[in-house]
């Protein structure tokens, strides 16, 4: 399985819309094998879909993402999972053993709502109560 | 300033008391970046509980399209100094982007300590709101104009949609006859019912017939099946004939006994079939002209000319530039996943100086050209295409002759207005073309 991640420095970035970075991690057997960086332009989703779709990712993590690149993302079927905060490393570590968001990775404000996944097809299991 | 002996000194509580009242949202951070208070507005903006902001990353909960490279309290901290309405940004929990400005300012103790900083932030959306609801234009369905000539248009347009009567749609190419067909019927009784297009202009007459009234199976070598034609596919919808003035006499009169009789006979067919279709027609002629000229039926003219629209040649509505460029970049930027966010002034200049022959159609295909040059931020001039600039026309330097300095202004103006088509300059100014051109070399005009 493949991720993209929306990063800021070691933290996941806080807004999709004004992100720079992406780190694409390969996942096998719930550890990361591999780890790769680039850079893309949050105003051409187009590119970053082609770029996902290039590279057989089928998951973007993200912080605060507006209705617009949202929507763009989740039709064309890349699962989206948004408003989440935090380490990088411990976000994927968390996410990739336990198949899990922790409660302390999604940001303020976002914790009763379930819209903050945004899957294509398969539904990834949540903690309770989110 | 406040008058310390009406008001007394502001205590710790009275701050509270007042930072609560206000309708700007504030919080402060200390050193470490974390949100040490929040008020009411800022609740109310961000849709956040200070019971979940407190203690958090202030870009967690700011959420700002700044945070990240532009932090205004990161260059407040750094620099020592305020930062005041600085234009932003925030997301909210339901993804919807909130226009803002923000100032900063360092959080100071009563010793003088620096202990963080403060940020106040200000909700635009319903400035924005406003401002959109005030704009003078008019939009009617996917056409938007503030010109009278349009508003006119679209004044009547319910009514107009509401009857059944035939339509007939004249405007120069690219003037949005299309868009404005399928807006009668979007509004119309029959708009849950097709909409069916068809260029008469492009086809031979006997193309055209099988396309509108379709054929049976064996009606020529290769009809190896039965095919309905569009008057059976808009059937209880409306059909739109664009360019009916191009279409041969032969073929007015056939279209002619099927509006009469409100039937037809498909080709290589037997039984009528009965139509309840409405009909609208438009041509980039002047139909009553060719009707002049004996190039269009009169009986036809008037069968479809019960109602009559004329869309007016962008030129003669420049004050809806802005606007179509407005909604051609929200149009471009779903369709493209972009986030352009608009023109430079220059841009609108030279569009405003342009004479726009090929009308709306010409500057849609203009924004598309600029679409692909920029990636985001905002539309220059380089990112429009050459064929907007054309070359400027020169001429002599030593004009002395008024008449003659007025004959170069009258050929220059009208070969602008035309866009630089000799044809139509010439036409326009209404002399032949090869005297027009003799006129151009007399001058000494070069183009």
């Amino acid at each position: 399985m493949k991720i993209a991640i929306t990063i800021w420095g070691n933290r996941i970035s806080p807004v999709f819309d004004s992100a720079k970075t992406l780190l694409i991690t390969e996942i096998k057997n719930g550890m990361i094998q591999k780890k790769t960086y680039q850079s893309f332009d949050p105003h051409a989703v187009h590119d970053l879909l082609k770029t996902l779709k290039e590279q057989n990712i089928s998951t973007l993590i993200c912080g605060a993402i507006s209705t617009h690149p949202a929507e763009l993302i989740v039709e064309n079927d890349i699962k989206l999972i948004s408003f989440v905060m935090g380490n990088t490393l411990e976000f994927l570590e968390n996410f990739t053993d336990k198949n899990q968001i922790k409660k302390s990775f999604i940001m303020p404000g976002c914790r009763h709502h379930k819209n903050f996944i945004q899957p294509t097809h398969n539904r990834i299991n949540t903690t309770s109560g989110i | 300033m406040i008058n310390k002996k009406i008001f007394g000194p502001l205590t710790g509580e009275t701050t509270k008391v007042i930072l609560e009242c206000i309708s700007d949202g504030v919080f402060t951070i200390d050193y470490n970046w974390e949100i040490t208070s929040f008020n009411r507005a800022a609740e109310e903006i961000t849709g956040i509980d200070r019971k979940e902001a407190i203690g958090k990353h202030c870009w967690e909960v700011f959420r700002s399209n700044m945070c990240e490279a532009d932090c205004a309290l990161k260059k407040t901290m750094e620099q020592g100094r305020p930062f005041i309405s600085t234009s932003a940004y925030i997301i909210n929990s339901e993804k919807k982007r909130i226009p803002i400005t923000a100032s900063t300012s360092l959080l100071i103790d009563k010793n003088g300590e620096v202990i963080g900083g403060v940020e106040t932030f200000r909700d635009h959306s319903l400035v924005e709101e406003l401002r959109k609801e005030l704009s003078p234009k008019v939009r009617m369905e996917d056409m938007v104009s503030t010109s009278d000539a349009m508003k006119a248009i679209f004044n009547i347009l319910p009514q107009i949609a509401d009857s059944d009567s035939s339509v007939l749609i004249e405007g120069e190419t690219g003037t949005g006859k299309e868009l404005m067909a399928r807006a009668i019927h979007n509004m119309s009784p029959r708009k849950d019912q097709p909409f069916i297009a068809i260029n008469c202009g492009a086809l031979p007459d006997t193309l055209l017939e099988s396309e509108l009234f379709g054929y049976k199976k064996g009606a020529f070598t290769h009809a190896s099946k039965d095919k309905p034609g569009h008057f059976s596919l808009a059937d209880k919808g409306t059909i739109f004939l664009d360019e009916i003035g191009e279409t041969s006499p032969a073929f007015q009169v056939r279209l002619l006994r099927v509006l009469q009789e409100r039937e037809f006979t498909p080709l290589g067919g037997i039984e009528k079939e009965k139509i309840d279709t409405r009909i609208i027609a438009a041509t980039n002629q002047t139909l009553s002209e060719l009707v002049e000229k004996n190039k269009f039926r009169q009986d036809l003219f008037y069968r479809i000319n019960v109602i009559r629209l004329t869309l007016p040649p962008l030129r003669q509505r420049m004050e809806d530039i802005p606007f179509l460029v407005e909604s051609f970049i929200n149009k471009m930027n779903i369709r493209q996943g972009k986030f352009i966010q608009g023109i430079d002034k220059k841009v609108l200049h030279a569009f405003m100086s342009h004479q726009f022959p090929g009308n709306i159609r010409e500057l849609e295909n203009i924004m598309e050209h600029a679409f692909v040059l920029c990636s985001e931020g905002y539309i220059n001039l380089e990112h429009l295409p050459p064929s907007l600039f054309p070359n400027p026309i020169s001429c002599p330097d030593d004009i002395e002759d008024p008449v003659k300095a007025a004959q170069i202004k009258l050929i220059s103006d009208a070969l602008v207005r035309n866009g630089y088509n000799r044809n139509a300059a010439a036409k326009e100014l209404g002399i032949h073309k090869s005297t027009f051109f003799r006129r151009i070399k007399k001058l000494g005009i070069k183009l």
